[in-house]
């Protein structure tokens, strides 16, 4: 009966955040000139779109609102020069992310309006509201009651890659030598896992040049090392040499683009690689690697023409598609079990080469964005940052999936972002170190057909 | 204590029997994840849920993904509300969980920690919260037949067939079970359907516990260091060791026995919750003090707290380490940090300073 009487009397509750010079004074207009319009809408004041972290969309959709509109200057109006570009290629990419979360996209506007269109904002406020009114109210971030959505589309069978050549241990041995012989370098690699996990790789640190011949290659070794070069541990050694597969180099790329290391304080053994094996099978990542043989490195190791032709097609793309075939609501429904069961761990973040931020957003607390406790909501809002952060600048190493003890599909998320980087912007992650990363920069004729 | 036999048959009719007369039953459950699975490949993970009938019960698993621990000491627990009425706060006491709970199949090493975690919940200061789920809940353990290459139970004082923990412990032996009836609350489940038991007869786990035991690849009896850490406690080979941990939670968070948390307030400007929460002194944050200093301020100082807090304080305060070989964290650690050998590198380094 309660639910009922608040059913029938549910109102659609909006925020807007709008920027200062913009949409803030247009909305000021339309009241002045007492253009009347619905009072569904809370609107929230920023100096700039450029201001409007993706963040506090999620903060607002978690507090239960029902639908969320930013607004502000049109493109070559923005007081500060760019700052509605940059947040144009934001909203490009997020927009994709939540509408794969399974946000009905009813729920999420964007819009130019200027200091004098009182009446387009009138106009727009109505429209939002009526379609906010017929999506109903929003979801809750919490379990789904009528059960989890499975994917139909399972991922294909891949065998195991070919063993990579014993010589290339030998190598990469000799040029450990020859890096530690100067002194003051220290390599991180691969070693042979011991006792129960005998047959697999673990990372491991050489300082000695006595000490390299624990350094081995193999399809075991899976661990993305570039995670190693921004921790205090190791940057002790001073500059650091590192082995590392094609995939693994596209992370240094990263790091060296964000400006966490320096090009030259790294010493880049690349590995050419057929493929790691993780669960007894080829790596999902391995199947269409465009970096066997690596693209940047100081030495390489391995025979280039060695390499096997690589598939054209992601084997995640099969689920990619199948899970956007679904309803918003049944997409929902698939993640919300996945993150419900995460248990705040952050293996997915000590994992990621790129993760280093110090500290995380998620410890933040003042004011904490991102509740810390393991609860849907709290889970919600750290897994989507998660890939959000991510977003233009994960390489794809499928650690995180890898690590995850809970079996979160991490994998689908960042795969789907890349995918959107990429039809959006043209780019990929990790090739070109001096190129700026595709959310940190815009171009002013960037393409989209969503905003109002 | 009673020993009885139970057949399979008559094993599903009991544990149907006991989910009949209202009682939560938790037991190992296969839930799909759609992808390649969480370590084991088979497109899923293992973990102790809810179920309302015995064929819920997974089977094709050694260990959980996770141990049974969440369910006396949940991931996040709100232990109190507040409100601001009439600018006054108002405190409200959450409801305490007091399900009659039969929790089904835990293996030995699963079982014996909670023994572990009572020491400290129902210890000098009684955790309401904890406690109440305990006193409510019947543990009905199974003997592990396959120990993992990870397992170590051996190694820390149990077996893959010890009692510790469990009210009742399963042993398949042949196309049966040995069922022990441990302790009072144990009986009164067993009793309730004393038509589905025989009597034991000569039926022994002997021979399970022996085949057990030699399957396990490590079962070499672990040092302790409670006499001996405050010599190591400088040691470089700290350093050494904790150089590839990555700091993340996975081992702490899928240990049975971790049982550290953190208390945070969630709240508006009018109403509010405090939760307790699961933390892990690996993290960072752990000891990070308001003013910005850190006393364990590098993974090598953290580390050492885990190694430490397991094998040396917890025996001087308790009379066992802890940890209970199970292994989960040597199998879930992202880059492969092995708590057995880490222990015996430990050891071997404060005979080199000859300690």
């Amino acid at each position: 009966m309660a639910n009922e009487v608040r059913e029938r009397n549910w109102e659609p509750k909006i925020v807007a955040f709008v920027c200062n010079w913009c949409t803030y004074v247009g909305a000021d207009a339309a009241g002045t000139s007492r253009m009347q319009y619905a009072p569904n809408v809370r609107i929230i004041r920023f100096p700039c779109t450029g201001r409007i972290d993706p963040l506090f969309i999620i903060r607002a959709f978690q507090h239960g609102v029902d639908g969320v509109i930013v607004s502000g200057c049109h493109p070559g109006d923005c007081h500060y020069v760019s700052g509605n570009l940059l947040a144009r290629r934001r909203w490009i990419v997020f927009r994709k992310l939540m509408d794969f979360l399974g946000l009905d996209l009813r729920r999420l506007h964007f819009a130019w309006v200027s200091a004098t269109e009182g009446a387009k904002w009138a106009h727009l406020v109505n429209e939002i509201v009526e379609e906010v009114r017929q999506a109903g109210p929003a979801p809750t971030w919490a379990m789904p009651t009528n059960g989890a959505t499975q994917i139909e589309a399972s991922l294909p069978e891949i065998g195991l890659p070919p063993s990579p050549p014993p010589e290339l241990t030998s190598q990469i041995r000799e040029i450990a030598k020859q890096l530690l012989g100067t002194g003051e370098v220290g390599v991180v690699g691969y070693e042979k896992a011991t006792g129960a996990r005998e047959g697999a790789a673990t990372p491991t640190f050489v300082n000695k040049p006595e000490d390299a011949d624990r350094l081995i290659f193999n399809e075991h070794c899976i661990h993305n090392l570039a995670v190693y070069l921004t921790n205090p541990l190791v940057k002790k050694f001073g500059k650091v040499g590192i082995v590392a597969k094609g995939c693994d180099i596209r992370s240094i790329v990263g790091l060296i683009q964000e400006n966490q290391i320096k090009r030259e304080d790294v010493s880049i053994i690349g590995v050419v690689c057929n493929g790691v094996v993780v669960n007894g099978r080829l790596a999902d990542k391995c199947v269409a690697c465009p970096v066997k043989v690596p693209h940047i490195y100081d030495h390489l190791v391995g025979d280039p023409s060695s390499v096997q032709t690589t598939a054209s097609e992601h084997p995640l793309d099969a689920q990619i598609a199948y899970l956007e075939s679904l309803s918003p609501e049944e997409r929902w429904n698939f993640w919300m079990p996945q993150f419900a069961r995460c248990i705040r761990c952050y293996a997915c973040r000590a994992v990621c080469p790129l993760c280093y931020c110090q500290p995380c957003i998620a410890e933040k607390h003042r004011p904490q964005w991102i509740p810390t406790s393991p609860h849907p909501q709290g889970n919600l809002a750290w897994n989507i940052i998660r890939a959000w952060h991510l977003a233009g600048r994960c390489v794809g190493c499928g650690e995180c999936t890898r690590v995850c003890p809970v079996g979160i599909r991490l994998d689908l998320l960042n795969r789907k972002l890349a995918i959107e980087v990429e039809r959006a912007f043209n780019y990929r992650p990790g090739f070109d170190p001096s190129a700026p990363t595709p959310l940190s920069t815009h171009r002013p004729d960037d393409k989209e057909d969503f905003i109002r | 204590m009673l020993r009885k036999r139970l057949t399979r048959e008559n094993l599903n009719k009991w544990i149907d029997g006991l989910v009949a007369s209202g009682l939560r039953v938790i037991a190992p459950v296969r839930e799909r994840d759609g992808g390649r699975g969480a370590r084991d490949g088979k497109g899923g993970l293992t973990l102790f849920r809810p179920i309302t009938s015995s064929a819920e019960i997974a089977t094709d698993y050694t260990k959980t993904d996770l141990p049974f621990k969440e369910w006396l000491f949940p991931p996040t627990e709100v232990i109190l509300h507040y409100r601001i009425v009439d600018g006054e706060p108002v405190l409200e006491d959450p409801e305490v969980d007091a399900t009659k709970t039969v929790a089904l199949f835990l293996r030995p090493c699963d079982a014996a920690a909670i023994p572990i975690l009572d020491s400290v919940f129902g210890g000098d200061y009684e955790d309401e919260f904890y406690m109440t789920r305990r006193r409510n809940l019947t543990v009905v353990g199974l003997s592990c037949t396959e120990p993992q290459p990870e397992c170590f139970c051996a190694a820390v004082g149990l077996s893959p067939t010890s009692e510790a923990g469990s009210d009742i412990l399963l042993t398949p032996v042949g196309d049966e079970f040995l069922v022990e009836v441990l302790t009072e609350k144990g009986e009164q489940l067993v009793n309730q359907y004393a038509d589905l038991f025989a009597d034991a007869g000569d039926l022994t786990k002997e021979q399970v516990t022996e085949q057990a035991i030699a399957k396990m690849l490590r079962k070499e009896s672990l040092p302790t260091f409670a006499e001996t850490y405050s010599e190591l406690f400088e040691h470089p080979v700290w350093e050494e060791i904790a150089r590839k941990c990555l700091g993340c939670g996975v081992c702490a968070y899928s240990c049975p026995t971790c049982h550290c948390y953190d208390i945070v307030d969630e709240a508006t400007l009018f109403e509010g919750v405090r939760c307790r929460n699961w933390d892990c002194c690996g993290f960072a944050l752990f000891t990070l003090h308001a003013s910005g200093h850190n006393p364990r301020p590098t993974q090598a100082h953290r580390y050492r707290q885990r190694v430490l807090h397991k094998f040396a304080y917890f025996l001087q305060t308790y009379g066992r380490n802890m940890c209970v070989g199970c292994g989960r964290c040597v199998i879930k650690c992202p880059v492969g940090m092995d708590i057995y050998e880490v222990v015996q590198k430990v050891a071997q380094a404060s005979e080199r300073v000859g300690v």
